[in-house]
């Protein structure tokens, strides 16, 4: 049985890149407290069915879950979190030109957060945890899906992030 | 994903500058609290020079528990408080404070259930002068919490309820209202009262008067 108080600790590493995560999620920094906090209590109830391995998917797999809750909780008539919701994007567009390069390069961190924030929910999530170093193999345990679908969902996410850019680059 | 596509590379990059927000000290603190109330496993085994130091050890430790229980310090009662406060701006501060809007105490109650680990006691449905807005859940410490929001006149009162285990609550220097024996406390502006009745355990947070809070607080279970 994993030490509990070794695991608090050892998660408390990695308390601002749940926050972070939190508040793109959330888009709200009081939401994102409450989703850290439940997320830090759920992990330590927890505890004793964490197998090994990576303890950072494995938070954010709990904050998955808790954010799936929280949205549940907080709003039971919108439609739920629903990564499937991403197979209906397009395919991938175009590649960009060296015009469109230049314009992406002079943006500011406040378009970036905004076309973030104009992502779906599945989208915005997908992207993040892909940038936040995990691997797909990783992203898939977090989310709850095959490999396969991490792929065509994140290539997926990825181009509605690139047309979404290109508006703000605009 | 390792993109070598150079406008899925410039993308990366473009990501990588995306503004990152690092936790707020607050929460951090109280993380920190919750990281530091685990108590590490037991080892399962012991080496046979370690039992008897162990054992000694467990001796002493069980003095300190009898003489000053564990969390039992001013700190930790200080964390109490401003645990409640914060949860307090967390339901004001908060676009969706309820997530039942009030028809009656009778109406949010059963809202809870399933909701919860454990039956929240209130009786005070509200009245005009404290009017019961609605609930939610949210969490207090390391536990589930049912939140229940009243109004006076244009004030929100935070009552929060949760399972009163293994909290550092004080025992001395309480204030009798009616049946209830209260901590009250001030903090950034804001007046506690905590208590205990039977398993539970009730936090009542407002920048109200403390007078107001002190009629409040025995009618919740005593109307």
């Amino acid at each position: 049985m994993p030490d509990r108080g070794r695991l608090a600790r050892e998660a408390l590493q990695h308390l601002d890149a749940l926050y972070d995560h939190g508040r793109y999620l959330t888009r709200n920094a009081v939401e994102a407290e409450d989703l850290v906090q439940e997320t830090y209590a759920r992990v330590l109830g927890a505890a004793a069915t964490f197998g090994g391995g990576n303890l950072k998917a494995w938070l954010f797999r709990i904050q998955r879950n808790a954010f799936i809750d929280q949205r549940r909780r907080s709003r039971p008539m919108a439609p739920s979190f629903d990564p499937a919701a991403l197979d209906t994007l397009d395919g991938a567009p175009a590649p960009a030109g060296e015009d469109q390069l230049a314009q992406l390069r002079r943006m500011t961190g406040a378009d970036i957060e905004a076309a973030l924030f104009s992502l779906s929910d599945e989208a915005r999530a997908i992207v993040l945890l892909d940038l936040e170093g995990f691997t797909e193999t990783e992203v898939a345990d977090i989310l709850g899906c095959a490999l396969g679908t991490v792929k065509s969902r994140l290539s997926r996410a990825r181009a509605a992030l690139r047309e979404k850019l290109k508006d703000y680059a605009r | 994903m390792t993109p070598e596509d150079p406008t899925e590379r410039e993308l990366d990059q473009l990501l990588a500058r995306r503004p990152r927000t690092a936790a707020p000290a607050e929460l951090r603190r109280r993380m920190e609290a919750l990281a530091s109330e685990t108590r590490p496993a037991t080892p399962r085994r012991l080496g046979r020079w370690l039992a008897p130091l162990a054992s000694a050890c467990a001796a002493g430790l069980l003095v300190w528990v009898v003489v000053r229980p564990p969390g039992d310090t001013a700190g930790a009662r200080v964390d109490l408080v401003e645990e409640a406060v914060n949860d307090h701006l967390r339901v004001v501060e908060s676009s969706h404070p309820v997530e039942i809007e009030s028809g009656g105490i009778h109406q949010v109650k059963p809202w809870f259930t399933g909701r919860l680990d454990f039956a929240p006691r209130v009786e005070f449905s509200g009245d005009a002068e404290f009017p019961l807005v609605g609930g939610s859940v949210g969490y207090f410490r390391d536990r589930k919490a049912a939140v229940f929001l009243f109004r006076h006149r244009l004030h929100s009162i935070t009552l929060l309820v949760f399972p009163a285990d293994r909290l550092p609550w004080r025992s001395h220097g309480l204030r009798s209202l009616g049946p209830l024996a209260v901590d009250e406390q001030r903090s950034r502006g804001f007046n506690a009262l905590l208590w205990r009745e039977g398993e539970l355990g009730y936090a009542l947070v407002s920048d109200v008067n403390l007078a107001d809070l002190e009629r409040l607080a025995p009618r919740l279970n005593h109307p």
